[in-house]
């Protein structure tokens, strides 16, 4: 039984679980840091306690501290979310120690796929093709070194250098030609061991021109692993996603199948428990190979929820409780496409960018899901991940998702903080885009020396006299938060409506 | 009226004019809408709602998918460690208080001083005319971009 569930996350994915709990009639404990105080999701708990210390080791990946806030509050449950701790089995192991429910696999199963080389291992047994490539065990620098070169001539070039305990692109090298890979090699170990605590690498050939293809899978205590088909996620910057969709517009049924049975496969050999995603590599011809598992809800999980149905984070709630998932057969209905809105500076390197949201409008109509953890009036501060929302987009086909997806963008008004809805529009006009050709190097390909906006004369002249109209009209004195949507109906602001409110 | 802005290529003038409801800036023409938009009609044709909003001393706008950041280039020349408008640049404590509401202010007088980030900002007027609200007093904290002070500028 679970009946109350304490979020260890913020933002945006802690916003999603807190409503899913209030959907699912379960009580709910937000955990937030001070400068955290006036989120939204602090506001969408039943109850929030506030974590004591200054920086995110101190605050959201405090374990004791979390448990003994889950202690004092009575959850009985705990949802990790995406990053943070989601991935930590310590973390997933004192969970259950401490007699809570875990919302998630096994401390076991995110062990096995948390270690890259283990999960190759581990994959390769299962049945599922793997990357070729070689794993190097040895810890020891010169003998590492001595291997990598050994295994590099088998395994071929280009090839790229992972690091087992990798994430996030770190210790992770790309290399051409062999005089290269001694140095990529000494580099790669030395980042890795840097941010991991562990320097091995391992061995993988580089398979260019891949889509980025992963399955949802699902698995509850009753016997049931299932998987929920695939999401394409292959536009990457700085190998972050930007742009998802589902279903991958060159997928076949023979594909979808043989791919959701490797994934559920992977799933089956580590005994998983909840919501898991199996990340692949689709090469042009057809061939796939699996790249890691994800033992946690996923960034991307709305797609999937829009093309078939399943709620998946109420799914991850019913699991943890121990009763059956609730979804039937896989239908896969119309199209979906999420962008992530960042605060960044996308003609700038994607520099994060950080300010008030002095203006923040939504796109509204049909077909239309907002995942966010922002308001109006918040502030974009360098603390957190630049993130601002998942804008979400349904309709029956890719082709009209990608109309519904341009005229959301447009009507997407954010001002104060410089973000990359623009970036994103002109996405959607891309070639490649529209005939689904994306591949993972894609972004880079087509924009080697940096995006720049392609604004009209025209616009940049309505611009300037909307500015210079604003201006003469002393429209920032006459309203301290400009909206299209709540007009004041008392007049001029009160002083102390104006010292409520951050911005003008 | 005329306003200068930034822009990657350089300072831009763009001059405005008022007509009865509308402003015009050459063959353009735009309205101000009660809700806070601003309808621009564009020469070409083209027309649509400008969405507006201004931080510091920065105009963002948003007109058709696009947005923008001007940076207004106040006229006349800055004074150190001040952005000339009445809103504060960032968080700080409000040190003085140098006005009171009704009284009249000279272009450029100094109405409150700011610290913020151990540094003093000086908020000065950007027009002459009378105060007619003073929201801080001495030790108030303000969040950046709080507006500090109103007032009505002199018609010219």
């Amino acid at each position: 039984m679970v009946s109350k569930v304490l979020v260890a996350n913020r933002g945006e994915i802690a916003c999603r679980i807190l409503r899913a709990c209030s959907e699912a009639g379960l009580e709910s404990v937000a955990i937030y840091a001070e400068n955290d105080a006036a989120s939204l999701f602090v506001e969408l708990a039943d109850e929030s306690v506030m974590l004591h210390g200054e920086t995110i080791a101190e605050t959201y990946l405090d374990q004791n501290q979390i448990l003994m806030i889950a202690g004092e509050t009575g959850a009985d449950a705990i949802h990790p979310g995406f990053g943070f701790l989601s991935e930590r089995a310590d973390f997933a192991r004192a969970v259950t120690a401490a007699g809570i429910q875990w919302v998630g696999p096994s401390a076991n199963a995110i062990e096995k796929m948390g270690d890259k080389m283990t999960a190759r291992i581990t994959m390769r047994d299962a049945g599922v093709p793997v990357i070729p490539g070689e794993e190097i065990e040895s810890t020891d620098e010169e003998e590492a070194l001595i291997a990598i070169q050994q295994a590099s001539t088998r395994v071929g070039y280009p090839l790229l250098l992972k690091a087992s305990s990798g994430g996030g692109g770190k210790g992770m090298r790309a290399v051409e030609h062999p005089e290269e890979l001694l140095d990529a090699a000494r580099s790669a170990r030395r980042e890795a061991l840097a941010a991991f605590g562990d320097g091995r690498v391992y061995l993988e050939r580089l398979l260019t021109g891949s889509k980025h293809v992963e399955i949802q899978v699902l698995a509850d205590r009753h016997g049931r692993t299932i998987h929920l088909g695939e999401r394409e996620c292959s536009v990457q910057r700085r190998h972050q996603k930007v742009f998802e969709e589902a279903p991958c517009a060159t997928m076949t049924e023979e594909i979808r199948a043989a791919m959701g049975k490797a994934a559920v496969a992977a799933a089956m050999a580590v005994n998983y428990e909840g919501a898991g995603t199996v990340e692949f590599l689709l090469a042009p011809n057809g061939e796939f190979f699996f790249l890691e598992m994800n033992t946690r809800i996923q960034v991307e999980h709305p797609v999937t929820e829009l093309v078939t149905g399943v709620d998946i984070v109420r799914e991850q709630l019913r699991i943890a409780a121990g009763e059956p998932m609730s979804c039937g057969e896989l239908h896969i209905r119309g199209h979906a496409i999420e962008v992530r809105l960042y605060a960044e500076d996308a003609s700038n390197n994607f520099l994060p960018a950080i300010g008030p949201l002095a203006v923040f409008i939504p796109p509204e109509g049909p077909g239309i899901r907002l995942d966010t953890g922002v308001r109006q009036g918040d502030e974009v501060t360098p603390n957190y991940d630049p993130m601002l929302a998942k804008l979400i987009v349904w309709a029956p086909s890719r082709e009209e998702a990608l109309q519904r997806m341009r005229r959301s963008l447009e009507e997407f008004v954010v001002l104060g903080t410089t973000t990359n809805l623009r970036f994103l529009r002109e996405l959607c006009d891309v070639p490649d885009v529209m005939e689904g050709a994306t591949d993972t190097t894609m972004i880079d390909r087509l924009w080697p020396n940096g995006w720049s906006p392609s604004v009209p004369v025209h616009i940049e002249d309505a611009a300037l006299m909307a500015a210079a109209v604003g201006e003469s009209a002393g429209l920032h004195r006459l309203r301290s938060t400009p909206s299209t949507r709540s007009d004041d109906p008392s007049g001029p602001a009160s002083p102390f409506a104006t010292l409520n409110r951050r911005y003008p | 009226m005329h306003h200068q802005f930034n822009s990657p290529d350089g300072p831009v003038d763009v001059t405005v004019a008022k007509q009865g409801d509308d402003w015009i800036l050459g063959e353009h023409k735009a309205v101000l809408e009660s809700d806070g938009r601003i309808r621009i009609h564009l020469a070409n044709g083209v027309s649509g709602y400008a969405t507006v909003a201004k931080v510091g001393d920065n105009w963002w706008v948003h007109f058709q998918g696009h947005t923008f950041n001007l940076e207004r280039i106040e006229p006349g020349a800055t004074q150190g460690g001040n952005d000339g408008g009445l809103t504060a640049p960032m968080p700080g404590k409000v040190l003085d208080v140098l006005v009171e509401e009704g009284q009249s202010v000279e272009s450029g007088q100094t109405l409150m001083v700011l610290e913020a980030m151990k540094m003093e900002h000086r908020i000065l007027a950007s027009a002459t005319g009378t105060i007619t609200e003073v929201y801080f007093s001495a030790g108030d904290q303000v969040q950046q971009g709080s507006v500090l002070l109103a007032m009505t500028e002199e018609e010219d």
